[in-house]
């Protein structure tokens, strides 16, 4: 779940911000487990989006049922989870084609 | 956020998600500074999960049975009932308001005052919505239950189509101290009528559709990686 409204807007606009929740939880669990609010503050340094608290537990809610990621045991009221697997390949697979289409894309800005 | 605002907020997800993600998610609410901005966005979360449920949503087995069974039924008939329903009402209002409000009047479809004006506004205003606000039932229950969007469809055309081709009249003969109010279903006449039909048609289908194309539009981006 999407929208402008979970981009931390700084003064070039949205422009520069990457969101895609579900990627953005996997991309933060991939260097070891997390909870909800390391999770938005890991993303919000990785690449200056905050996501709103809806927004990550609906990523997590449904990249739990995927079997993309998984809980740990609590810590308090906290909930760590994991990136599985099957998840890892998923956020390579995704990764890897980002990085081609950032690639084609400059490219195509440097011929210009 | 306040403990107390964090749990008038997990509130309004369903009872299975809460039961799974009610305790973190309250502990995360708590430590966010909250306002308006947070609210608004746990609220359309919580709506996106009512509507395409990741833990099996909350609705009733018997419901979600005949669903399973006979989804004409659920999606096509019984919100034929609830339009027929609503008009019912509405014939109802409109009758009883021009004997009460304008007992000498040759139509209802003047101006009125006062109480009268929230009395014929109910009525009007059910008039009009009803037709959406039951394909939006029908969105919802169909995004829940994640079914074949073919008997769904059929069942928001079909509102639309009625909610369209609807014809009120009024009229009242010299003689009589009590003037007829008929509700019925007709294709117009003319070619500027049936213009007229086919684009309230589409405004209502377009009002009752896009909620849920909006929220699956969102769930889409929520599963995309």
């Amino acid at each position: 779940m999407r929208s402008t409204r979970d981009v931390a807007i700084e003064d070039d606009g949205a422009v520069g911000h990457y969101s895609d929740p579900p990627l953005l939880v996997l991309a933060s669990l991939a260097n070891g487990p997390k909870h909800g609010h390391a999770m938005i503050e890991d993303i919000a340094t990785l690449c200056g989006t905050r996501l709103g608290p809806g927004t990550l537990y609906g990523a997590l809610a449904r990249l739990e049922q995927q079997g993309w990621i998984a809980p740990l045991p609590a810590e308090e009221r906290r909930q760590p989870y994991r990136i599985t697997a099957a998840g890892l390949r998923v956020l390579q697979a995704r990764l890897s084609t980002l990085q081609r289409f950032a690639t084609a894309g400059l490219e195509r800005l440097e011929a210009r | 956020m306040t403990p107390r605002a964090a749990r008038v907020l997990i509130r309004l997800y369903p009872r299975a998600w809460r039961e799974r993600y009610g305790a973190e998610f309250a502990a995360l609410l708590e430590d966010s500074p909250g306002g308006i901005r947070t609210a608004a966005n746990v609220l359309l979360s919580a709506v996106v999960e009512r509507v395409f449920s990741t833990h099996g949503g909350t609705m009733h087995p018997q419901l979600k049975a005949w669903v399973d069974r006979a989804p004409w039924a659920i999606f096509a008939v019984a919100p034929l009932g609830l339009l027929t329903g609503a008009y019912f009402v509405c014939y109802f209002i409109l009758s009883s308001g021009w004997r009460i409000f304008l007992p000498g009047a040759s139509t209802p479809f003047v101006p009125v005052h006062g109480f009268a004006t929230v009395y014929f506004g109910f009525g009007r205003l059910l008039y009009f919505s009803a037709p959406v606000l039951i394909g939006w039932g029908i969105a919802l229950m169909a995004g829940r239950q994640q079914i074949k969007v073919v008997w769904p469809a059929i069942g928001v055309v079909l509102m639309a189509l009625i909610g369209a081709m609807v014809q009120v009249h009024a009229s009242r003969a010299d003689n009589r101290a009590v003037g007829d109010v008929s509700i019925d279903i007709g294709v117009g006449a003319s070619l500027n009528t049936f213009s007229y039909q086919l684009l309230h048609a589409t405004i209502i289908l377009t009002f009752a559709a896009l909620p849920y194309l909006i929220l699956r539009y969102q769930r889409g981006r929520s599963i995309s990686a």
